[in-house]
Parts: structure tokens; C-alpha cells; sequence
């Protein structure tokens, strides 16, 4: 096997590995959103919206770093994108087919695109709007193998586990009788994977059509390796036989095989294995005749691609779904955008946010989905608690975690608890308990916060459940456990979210006077009510002859 | 075989039975001497009183044979710690996993379908900390359908068929092992309430049907041999979910009829600020009506021990 396989193959399942590790719990040795924070794009790009230096994700520029002395490596060793491609290309590999002209020159055309795209991210992020997410090739891979092929793996692995359950016991796998993944949905799971298969597609025009073409990041990696310290020499006893041009995975040799486009080279060491005569080798420190113009960009095109990007940024701004400022829910916020606990301010959120789909994946209860327009158009795949589907796990903090740009804060799981993400509101209409006179009250039983209560209210001979708006963290288990069908008779509403770009969520619901009061031998759980933030007396306690305050099931005769 | 070994053997076989017959009704004798008790309540540490109890009644041999496939239905369904009292102690869940095997169970299930992430209840109640080192066990929240299996209830008259999970339909022995713990639907949740957790769906408990004969219907399929009820400590209210005041009591309640040992935890706690007999919960009493036990304690021969 050749040198760039022993490294690219192990590199790429360990990407997978780590994603497959994003999931409650998280392993404590290793943080598994390590490769993204690898990628220059996802680094300068939300640090450059965001006008800020986010320490997390700096780890790319060691990467660049290391570009500047061993070239495009990135693209050929450690990315996932470039594995998937060529994966794809030895898939499709055909035999004695002539290829058309892959010559630096020859299948040139559309070389300068990316330089283009990434000068348009550059000009919509000086505007303020961050687009990397649709170029990202980490972020692209990961949202990709999360949402499209991870759901369908654990799909074929409940087949296999059905089929053999009968024999586990008997071969001693007693645990794996008892296996059933359950199967994560996910939205936008169709477009995601049109959108790769494109890329695929392209591969068949050129292979990597996608890196030599379109990457913005591996434009960046372009820029940075141009004069790298190992670079390819060739021989005098090359007999311009042409097969290093026509393999070259990247079309980075010239025409006249001994020229090379460094900025192109992979050092994938592949025209170094297959030259018949051994004319080819990669050496540090040597000078060999360079490839001109190796980055040819017209400065009339790239001013187009600036304003292109400004007016992207301009488009996103002015459509009505644009969060505007956005820190406070706006009367035309979707009511049903509940951010992840910890998310930072909205515009901050958008800008930070690379929607590589980490917090999706390793959602504990799938809550957190992917949104379309939701959110504006720049917005798009950026998370959302869907609590008709799943409640926000309280003792979970996985989000903030494995978010590489800490769009979604890192939070302990104590700061996590005052992190209020909306508030639930009861539809009495829908609610069978108060339309219909059913003894319902499933959103009490399930509540972690103990925020709803089931009261005898006038008129009603059931008790009816009533929100205490104040103890409601927003989590949403009473919504995804309404019986009612279609659209729950409780909801939650982004009302009295907690979103803040720094400083103690602890501390903020206690300025907010959501203090959390000790109650029994349960510390530290209950929002005070607002009575007792109003100061008007003692915490309410249940009166011990008070008959309308006990739950149906007894007989009080 | 000749007749000097059939001879030989079957005098082993009948020492040995003999000695089977024997030495259990060693231990007993100094039972013997009172009546056996209906119920039995023990005071102290979670995990010694749990044995106690059970030691009560004569060991867990009584209940648990060589080679049986045991289940037992702890309350696992919210991933609280053990002290918010919406779970079941894991030291009572693990001493009777311990007695279980001591006693030749073939295999242990501890099972319940919880109400939360169940790797989260699971981890988070203990139990499965407790547990899951102990030899042929198991700790399981299995939540996928595959898992359950559809049964008929002929004496439901509000429930006539439910989902219930294969393997407590495939075990010899159900030890229903609950908190007890109060409800906001039906007062208190204990032993008959607790078996709901052996179900798929319980959305007609609270929907469509009246909850406290559906859960008296599903007691007519689902008998535990034995009811421990843990409590050690009591959700007083704030139930079922928590978090509530919690009262710690320091109890273990056992018994071999389920609903003497429901109604025997109602009167030992304190409920919603209030004492109540088991009459007055409307679940217990349906059962009671029903036959599926007594809730009278006063008729009862309750044997009160200390660990």
C-alpha cells in the first residue's frame, strides 16, 4: 500500500471514530471535535465574523503553520472530504481509458474558483454574515457522515443485532441481547446528501474536482504552499512518458512533466510510484524550476467576487427572517427557535456557528435539529431544541462540548441548569385536561423542574396543569410528551431565554431573582416564585388540610 | 446399572432430599414458633434491612429456586440520585441481586422502562453502578419495541391488552422492587403502580383510560412471587418526578401480597402532609376488591425487624 494510504485511511476512520464517540457520554481523554478545529476555513472564518479570537479553534493555525514547510499535506493526509474523494475515485477507477488532459495547464479551467469563493467569504465576512458553512470540507464531512450515513449504519446494525439475538446468549454475548440502537432523525438530511453527492459527481469530470477547484479551504492551504520545504524533482532520465500527469489526483504537474504547481501538490508521493524510470523524487531543500503564474487571479473577477460576497451579506441582512440585532427574541422569531443551552447571543451565535452538525449528532435525545430558513437564510443547519420530538436533557451538557467555534458555551452541568432556553405555555384549547375534562397530566408527571402543577381550577372537575412560568427551564419534555396528536397543547416559546456571551448563567437568574432554593433535601433545584422574589412571605407550602391540593387517586372520605 | 448401584443411589438421592426437606425447616424453626409473617418491616441501612426482611420470610430461598430466571422491577424511570427519592435505593436492588444468586438463580434481570433517557436513569439512579459487577446480571431499560411483546388482559376491564417486555413473560421469578414515592395522579406510586414500568406504552394510563383501575387490570397479569418496597427514605411529595420533599424513614417493607405491602407503605408515610390508610387510595383499594390481596393491615400478622 502506498505511504499516503497507511496515513490517510487510519486518519479517516479516526475521524469517523471520533464522531461516533460524540455521544452521551463523552470519553474524558480526548475532546472529539479536535479534526474540526484543525480546518483554517471554520478557524478564520467564524473568528473573522465574529470579530473575536476564539482560543478553541486555534489549533488551525499550527496547521497553516505546518502548511508553510510541508505543503497541501492537510488536503491529502488528514481530510476527510479528500479521503471520501479519492475513496470515490478508486470506486469509479476504470482501466485503460484515456483520460482527458490533467496537466497543470490542460484541466486548469476552473482552478481559480476557489481563490474566487474564498475572496466572497472573505467580503460577506466583513459584512458581518458568515457563509464558510456551505464551503467548509470538515465541516461538509462531518455534517454529512452524521446526518446522512451514521443514522443509516445504526439502521444496518439493528438488522444484524434482530437476526442474532437469539444466539447471543449462547456464544456468551449475553449484554448484546438487550442492543437496539434507536435510530436518530434528522432534518435536512435529503439536501445534505444531494449536496455531497454533487460534490461526488464533479469527481467524475476531474478527480477532486472539489479540492482543486472549489475548497476555500484548501485555497488558503494554496496560499500558504507555494514554496513548501519537500518538493518534487525530477530526473533527466524522465522520458516524458506523461503518466505522472495523467495520475496526478490533483492535475499539479505541468505540461512538460517537470515543472510542479506546489501550491497544488498533495505530496500524495503517487507520480514518485509510478514513474517507470524512478526519475521522480520529493526532497527537501532543493531548487527546481517553478510553474508561473502557479495562482493566476484576475483582479477584475476577484472585486466581482468581494462584491458578490457583500451583497450576500447585504441579501441575508434585509430578508425578513434575519434575526435583526437578535439578542432578544424579535416579534418575527420563528416561536418555535429554541437555541441549545449555553448558545451564545444570536448574532454572535450565527457568526461563530460552522454547522458542522457536532451538537445534532451527539444530542443525547436527538432534541437538537438542524434548521432550514428558519433562522434567516444564513442560518440555515444551525441548531434547535425540536422539543415536540425530544426534551433537553438536564443532566446532559454534550452540546457545548463538542462545539468547535464555542457558539453553544462549554458549561458544567450546574451552569447548565440556569441556562433558561424558553419558557412552556399551555394552549387550553388543545389541552385535553382543560378542553376536555380528561384526567391528563403527563406534562406534570414528566417535568425535571417541577414547573407545571396539576390544580383544581373553577369549572373544572380534573385538575388542570398550570405553569409556574419562573421554575420552567424551557427543557421541553412536556411538550414531547403531550398525548395530544399533531402540534402539543404545551409548548415552548423562546420567552425568558438566558443567551450570554460571558459571565455565570448562575449568576444572571440570580440578579434575575430565579434563585434556586433549596427544597427538602433537594438543593439547589427550585426557581423561587414570584411572591417570594416580590418578597410577599414565606416559599408557599402545601397546606396539610388543604383536600383540593391531593393528586385524584385518593379518597379523601 | 446394577441393583447394588440403583440401591446406593437411591439412598443418596435420598439422604439428600431429606436433608433439602430438613435443613430449611432448621432455619425455619425459630419461626416456627409464631405464625409466619404477612408483612414484614424492616428498619434500617437500605441494604441490610433489605436482607432482613427477606430473612423474615424465611430467605430468599423460599422464593427463588436453583436455575431460575429471575426479574426484578426496581424504579429506575428518572435519572435522579438516589437521595431525591424517585428511584429505588441501589443497595436494596443490588442485596436482593445478591440473595437472587445466593439462592441458585440461573440469571438476574433488573429491569424497568424508564421514563428518561434510560442510559441516563440507568447510570444516574445507581443501579447500574450497583449491579452491573454482580455475576449473571443484568441491568436493562430496554425501550425499543422489539423488546415487548403483546398480551391479553382477560380480567381488564378498562386495560384488555397491553405490551409487555418478553423477558419478565420468560422469567420464573418477578420481585417487584419500588420507592415509595407519591403520585400526582395517583396518590402514591408503589408496588402495583410500579409495574407499569414493565409496559411499552403507557400514554392510555393517563389518556383514555381511568388510571386507577388500569393499573389494577395490568396487576392482574404482572403478580410479583415477592414486593419489597423501598423505603428508606419517601417521596412525600413532588411525585412522581421530583423533586419534592423527601423524608427519610429508614424501612424496608416486604411482602408476598402485593397489596398488603402497598398499603402497608402508605401507613407508614407521610403523605402530601397528610397520614393515610391504603383504603384510601383508590388504586390499592381496587385491588384489594378485586382479590388480588389484602390492604386491611389490622388483619395482618406484621412482623416488625431490625438490621
Amino acid at each position: 500500500m502506498r505511504f499516503q494510504r497507511l496515513l490517510q485511511i487510519p486518519l479517516f476512520l479516526f475521524f469517523l471514530f471520533l464522531l461516533w464517540l460524540a455521544a452521551y457520554p463523552l470519553p474524558a481523554w480526548f475532546e472529539v471535535d479536535l479534526l474540526l478545529r484543525l480546518d483554517p476555513l471554520i478557524a478564520l472564518g467564524s473568528m473573522s465574523v465574529a470579530r473575536t479570537f476564539i482560543p478553541k479553534a486555534a489549533w488551525a493555525f499550527l496547521v497553516l503553520g505546518m502548511t508553510l514547510f510541508l505543503g497541501r499535506l492537510f488536503c491529502g493526509y488528514v481530510c476527510p472530504m479528500g479521503a471520501t474523494l479519492d475513496f470515490w475515485d478508486w470506486v469509479n477507477r476504470r482501466k485503460g481509458k484515456p483520460k482527458r488532459d490533467n496537466s497543470f495547464e490542460g484541466a486548469g479551467r476552473f482552478r481559480g474558483l476557489k481563490y474566487l469563493i474564498l475572496v466572497a467569504l472573505a467580503g460577506s465576512a466583513a459584512a458581518g454574515i458568515s457563509w464558510i458553512f456551505l464551503f467548509s470540507p470538515l465541516s461538509l464531512m462531518t455534517r454529512f457522515y452524521s446526518f446522512v450515513v451514521y443514522p443509516i449504519c445504526l439502521m444496518i446494525a439493528n438488522l444484524f443485532l434482530d437476526l442474532l439475538r437469539p444466539v447471543f446468549p449462547h456464544l456468551g454475548f449475553e449484554n448484546l441481547s438487550y442492543v437496539h440502537y434507536s435510530v436518530p432523525l434528522f432534518n435536512t438530511n435529503l439536501f445534505v446528501a444531494f449536496l455531497v453527492l454533487g460534490i461526488l459527481l464533479l469527481g467524475l469530470i476531474q478527480p477532486r474536482f472539489w479540492c482543486r477547484n472549489l475548497c476555500p479551504a484548501g485555497a488558503i492551504f494554496a496560499l500558504f504552499s507555494r514554496r513548501p520545504l519537500f518538493r518534487r524533482m525530477v530526473s533527466d532520465k524522465c522520458t516524458s512518458c506523461g503518466r505522472c500527469v495523467r495520475a496526478c489526483p490533483m492535475g499539479a504537474i505541468g505540461e512538460g512533466f517537470v515543472k510542479t504547481a506546489h501550491s497544488e501538490c498533495l505530496t500524495c508521493l503517487q507520480c514518485r510510484d509510478l514513474c517507470p524510470e524512478g526519475a521522480i523524487t520529493f526532497r527537501a531543500g532543493v531548487k527546481v524550476p517553478h510553474l508561473s503564474p502557479e495562482i493566476n487571479l484576475d483582479r477584475r473577477r476577484a472585486l466581482g467576487a468581494g462584491a458578490t460576497g457583500l451583497a450576500a451579506a447585504a441579501l441575508t441582512r434585509t430578508n425578513l427572517h434575519h434575526l435583526h440585532g437578535g439578542d432578544n427574541p424579535q416579534p418575527l422569531r420563528s416561536s418555535g427557535l429554541i437555541r441549545p443551552p449555553g448558545a451564545v447571543p444570536e448574532t454572535d451565535f450565527q457568526a461563530r456557528c460552522v454547522r458542522c452538525g457536532e451538537c445534532i449528532k451527539g444530542c443525547l435525545t436527538n432534541t437538537l435539529q438542524p434548521v432550514w430558513f428558519e433562522a434567516g437564510l444564513s442560518g440555515m443547519w444551525t441548531p434547535k431544541i425540536t422539543a415536540r420530538l425530544a426534551g433537553c436533557e438536564q443532566g446532559c451538557n454534550l452540546c457545548g462540548q463538542v462545539c468547535p467555534t464555542a457558539a453553544i458555551r462549554p458549561l458544567t452541568l450546574e451552569e447548565k441548569l440556569f441556562a433558561k432556553v424558553g419558557t412552556a405555555r399551555i394552549d387550553k384549547t388543545r389541552c385535553i385536561a382543560w378542553e376536555q375534562d380528561k384526567k391528563c397530566l403527563i406534562c406534570d408527571e414528566i417535568c425535571p423542574y417541577n414547573a407545571i402543577v396539576s390544580q383544581f381550577a373553577a369549572g373544572h372537575p380534573v385538575t388542570v396543569p398550570v405553569i409556574d412560568e419562573d421554575k420552567c427551564n424551557g427543557c421541553g419534555y412536556c411538550e414531547s410528551r403531550c398525548p395530544v396528536t399533531g402540534e402539543a397543547a404545551i409548548v415552548v416559546e423562546p420567552l425568558g431565554e438566558l443567551r450570554l456571551a460571558s459571565g455565570s448563567y448562575k449568576e444572571k437568574a440570580k440578579e434575575l431573582g430565579l434563585v434556586f432554593l433549596a427544597k427538602g433535601r433537594v438543593k439547589e433545584q427550585t426557581i423561587l416564585n414570584r411572591d417570594q422574589r416580590e418578597g410577599k412571605g414565606a416559599p408557599e407550602i402545601p397546606a396539610a388540610k388543604d383536600e383540593k391540593k391531593l393528586p385524584a387517586g385518593f379518597i379523601t372520605n | 446399572m446394577d441393583r447394588r448401584e440403583f440401591l446406593k443411589r437411591s439412598a443418596q438421592a435420598a439422604a439428600l432430599g431429606a436433608a433439602s426437606v430438613a435443613l430449611p425447616g432448621m432455619v425455619g424453626r425459630v419461626w416456627a414458633a409464631e405464625k409466619e409473617p404477612d408483612i414484614v418491616v424492616a428498619d434500617g441501612r437500605p441494604g441490610l434491612a433489605t436482607r432482613a426482611a427477606v430473612q423474615a420470610f424465611g430467605g430468599m430461598g423460599r422464593f427463588v429456586k436453583q436455575g431460575d430466571k429471575v426479574v426484578i422491577k426496581p424504579n429506575m424511570s428518572f435519572p435522579n440520585p438516589p437521595d431525591w427519592g424517585t428511584t429505588t435505593h441501589p443497595d436494596v436492588v443490588k442485596e436482593l441481586t445478591k440473595m437472587c444468586i445466593e439462592a441458585g438463580a440461573s440469571s438476574v434481570l433488573i429491569l424497568d422502562n424508564p421514563l428518561r433517557s434510560a442510559e441516563l436513569c440507568l447510570q444516574r439512579s445507581g443501579v447500574k453502578k450497583a449491579c452491573t459487577d454482580l455475576p449473571q446480571t443484568q441491568v436493562q431499560g430496554p425501550t425499543n419495541k422489539a423488546f415487548y411483546e403483546e398480551v391479553k388482559i382477560p380480567q381488564g376491564r378498562a386495560l384488555t391488552s397491553t405490551m409487555i417486555m418478553k423477558k419478565v413473560l420468560e422469567s420464573d421469578v418477578l420481585i417487584a422492587a419500588p420507592v415509595a414515592k407519591s403520585h400526582s395522579a395517583t396518590g402514591v406510586s408503589m408496588a402495583l403502580k410500579g409495574m407499569m414500568g414493565l409496559i411499552y406504552d403507557r400514554k392510555d394510563f393517563h389518556l383514555n383510560l381511568d388510571i386507577d383501575v388500569a393499573v389494577v387490570d395490568l396487576c392482574t397479569v404482572l403478580k410479583p412471587n415477592l414486593t419489597i418496597i423501598d423505603a428508606s427514605r419517601i417521596l412525600s411529595e413532588g411525585g412522581p418526578s421530583g423533586p419534592g420533599k423527601v423524608i427519610p424513614m429508614n424501612k424496608i417493607i416486604a411482602s408476598k401480597d402485593i397489596v398488603a405491602a402497598d398499603s402497608m407503605a402508605v401507613e407508614v408515610g407521610t403523605w402530601y402532609g397528610r397520614k393515610f390508610k391504603g383504603r384510601q387510595v383508590k388504586h390499592i383499594q381496587n385491588a384489594n376488591q378485586r382479590g388480588l390481596g389484602n390492604m386491611d393491615i389490622s388483619s395482618q400478622t406484621v412482623k416488625e425487624v431490625s438490621a
